[in-house]
């Protein structure tokens, strides 16, 4: 079972990606999209944008909003990452409905559920998950990445628009996913 | 009679409590952070950047002391050895909250100086464990290459303090933690005691 976790500036530019392997038992569902990902990865958004003319081969009927994303090598992420950008036109209509800051679930394509999570700041928390009801998990998860995304802010040479790159934060976002996921 | 040590320790602990006017620790950090990433921006050159952050902690130092020796009965430091503790044990802990740990090397003293200096040359070091200046700081890989001393105007400040007791100083960093260092670390050397000059132009 495997998560994906972005998180999304005001303005949809990527600051920060993070790919999970969940030990927990999953129900047994069949992936159409076979995972090769490693059990851990992270990828800064570091790709080269030929990568997204390929992903344009992928059947995919959702128009792709929200900036041009640049993506790391492997066909997986190219369907996660389309997946995940497709979701923010419905995170926004339910943005515009709900005041809350945890969006449930927003989206579903084949088994991937899309949950999201918005500050109060406008940051995007996306989450894409297969079907395991998880959602207690995935709001604790969703508060701790809030707080260290938090922490991070207040340092001053990080903007809103910034990358993450510190190790700390990364160390820590994978231990909450480990516990909550 | 109770050791110097614990007597400074006692009179930093009551000019602290005493202050009334505190300010939020955070919008300290936040107001300190801001500052050096504004000359970072301006001066794009990490080593003017810590050169003026020693300036404005000079001004600093130098309004400082007058502030310090007003509240606190501390008297004339007979040697050097007593300014590293009074600094620590009571000027530090009466504005910033914390004691950092002061050491003694061993004096040198100099053999390539230009004139013959009697005193050997002292010095302590400051061991901050605890930095308010760099609560939520992290240093992007450019500062950490380009040399940046976050709190650099803790040198000023010391520099422009003792400066107005005649005693001409050099502080300088020697480690930092927001730089991958164990320790934070301030030496402080002092260079040579001033004299009382009459101001030019008197009579």
């Amino acid at each position: 079972m495997s998560h994906h976790l972005f998180l999304l500036s005001p303005s949809d530019t990527p600051i920060y990606s993070l790919t999970h392997y969940s030990s927990k038992p999953a129900q047994s569902t069949s992936y159409p999209l076979a995972s090769n990902l490693p059990t851990w990865s992270t990828s800064a958004f570091a790709g080269t944008l030929t990568a997204l003319s390929g992903a344009s081969s992928v059947t995919q009927s959702h128009h792709v909003p929200g900036g041009g994303v640049k993506m790391g090598g492997g066909q997986d992420r190219h369907v996660v990452q389309m997946i995940a950008n497709a979701s923010l036109d419905n995170i926004e209509d339910v943005m515009r409905r709900e005041n809350a800051m945890y969006l449930k679930s927003v989206d579903k394509f084949n088994e991937w559920t899309v949950s999201a999570f918005v500050t109060p700041g406008n940051v995007k928390f996306v989450l894409l998950h297969d079907q395991a009801k998880n959602d207690e998990g995935i709001r604790a998860f969703f508060h701790d990445v809030w707080e260290l995304y938090v922490k991070t802010m207040l340092n001053p040479f990080h903007t809103a628009h910034t990358v993450i790159r510190s190790a700390a934060f990364d160390a820590r976002v994978r231990a909450s996913a480990k516990k909550n996921l | 009679m109770a050791t110097p040590s614990k007597q400074y320790k006692a009179i930093g602990e009551d000019l602290w409590k005493s202050r009334t006017e505190k300010v939020n620790a955070e919008l300290f950090a936040l107001t300190y952070g801001a500052l050096v990433v504004q000359l970072i921006q301006d001066y794009e050159d990490y080593g003017e950047v810590n050169k003026q952050l020693e300036k404005m902690g000079y001004n600093i130092g130098t309004r400082l002391i007058e502030d310090f020796l007003a509240r606190s009965s501390v008297g004339r430091c007979s040697d050097f050895r007593e300014v590293g503790e009074v600094v620590a044990k009571v000027g530090f802990k009466s504005f910033l909250n914390i004691t950092p740990t002061v050491t003694h090397p061993p004096p040198t003293s100099r053999p390539t100086s230009v004139q013959q200096t009697s005193i050997p040359t002292s010095s302590f070091i400051l061991t901050l464990d605890e930095n308010p200046l760099a609560e939520f700081v992290e240093l992007p890989e450019e500062a950490l290459e380009g040399g940046l001393w976050f709190s650099n105007v803790l040198c000023g400040v010391l520099r422009g303090a003792l400066e107005m007791v005649q005693m001409q100083v050099q502080a300088e960093f020697l480690s930092d933690v927001l730089r991958g260092d164990e320790t934070t670390e301030i030496r402080v050397t002092l260079l040579k005691y001033l004299e009382e000059e009459v101001p030019m132009g008197d009579e």
